[in-house]
């Protein structure tokens, strides 16, 4: 059978797809592996998007990390550990946010340090 | 979250990405005054792979691809994919499912995440060919 995903050839019957992680049973059965179930046509979230955004706009020594858990999510799936996978998931997740968070942060600081005049705004590289 | 919730969210993300994009369009951050100077530029004078990332879209907003590129090449080859992946995320919470996408094999991220960083390190070198890369270099030339 091919994965409706992303079109690889999987032995038939197969709960999840050898290429992408996707679930490839039926919907009325849920998917098991390793005590972790996985809904109907979904697959891992890696986040990537959100890494590289993070790590150009917002902070790069979080933002790697990121990407790092994003190839991590990628390549438990394509060893068909799910529960790794879902693990390397939450991890891109967090850092993700932690890189948003200090990016944020330190623009406020920065906006805040302009506003009262310590920093000028004659630099203008961004 | 609830649905309600997370579509006032997602209202709210798009509304703000679409005034920035405006902002960009209008104003060029390369002239000081309404988009703040980078911290990290400012205190180490240091290039980060994202610098020239603002004036490069602001560029592209009014069709200027060249100079666009010789602000930030990785920023133009990227943005059109950076651009369907978010527009993709936002389908998943409208309509729980995204745009058809690649799977990408771990290999190829990782390669992805070292270019990204020896592109950072790169564009710092202060000698030929790599000075090219520093933000709006070739222009100068």
């Amino acid at each position: 059978m091919f994965c409706p995903q992303c079109g690889a050839s999987n032995p038939d019957g197969s709960a999840i797809c050898i290429q992408c992680g996707r679930n490839l049973l039926p919907a009325a059965v849920p998917m098991p592996v390793q005590g972790v179930v996985l809904p109907l046509g979904q697959t891992v979230p890696n986040y990537l998007i959100f890494a590289i955004l993070s790590t150009v706009f917002c902070c790069l020594p979080a933002g790697i990390p990121a990407i790092i858990f994003a190839a991590q999510v990628n390549g438990k799936l394509q060893a068909g550990d799910l529960a790794g996978a879902l693990a390397a998931s939450r991890n891109a997740r967090t850092w993700c946010w932690v890189s948003f968070g200090i990016g944020l942060g330190s623009i406020l600081i920065w906006l805040l340090l302009m506003a009262l005049g310590i920093v000028n705004n004659l630099a203008h590289h961004y | 979250m609830n649905e309600t919730r997370k579509r006032y969210l997602l209202a709210a993300a798009f509304l703000s990405g679409l005034t920035g994009l405006a902002l960009l369009g209008l104003y060029d951050p390369a002239r000081p005054g309404i988009f703040p100077p980078c911290p990290l530029r400012y205190f180490t004078g240091l290039y980060c792979p994202g610098c020239g990332s603002l004036r490069a879209i602001h560029q592209l907003l009014l069709g200027n691809v060249r100079e666009a590129w010789a602000l930030n090449p990785l920023t133009v080859m990227f943005l059109p994919f950076v651009s369907y992946g978010l527009v993709s995320e936002g389908l998943i919470h409208l309509r729980g499912r995204g745009l058809p996408q690649v799977f990408l094999p771990a290999i190829w991220i990782r390669a992805l995440c070292a270019v990204v960083v020896l592109f950072g390190i790169v564009r710092n070198l202060p000698f030929h060919p790599f000075n090219l890369l520093a933000p709006g270099a070739p222009l100068h030339l």
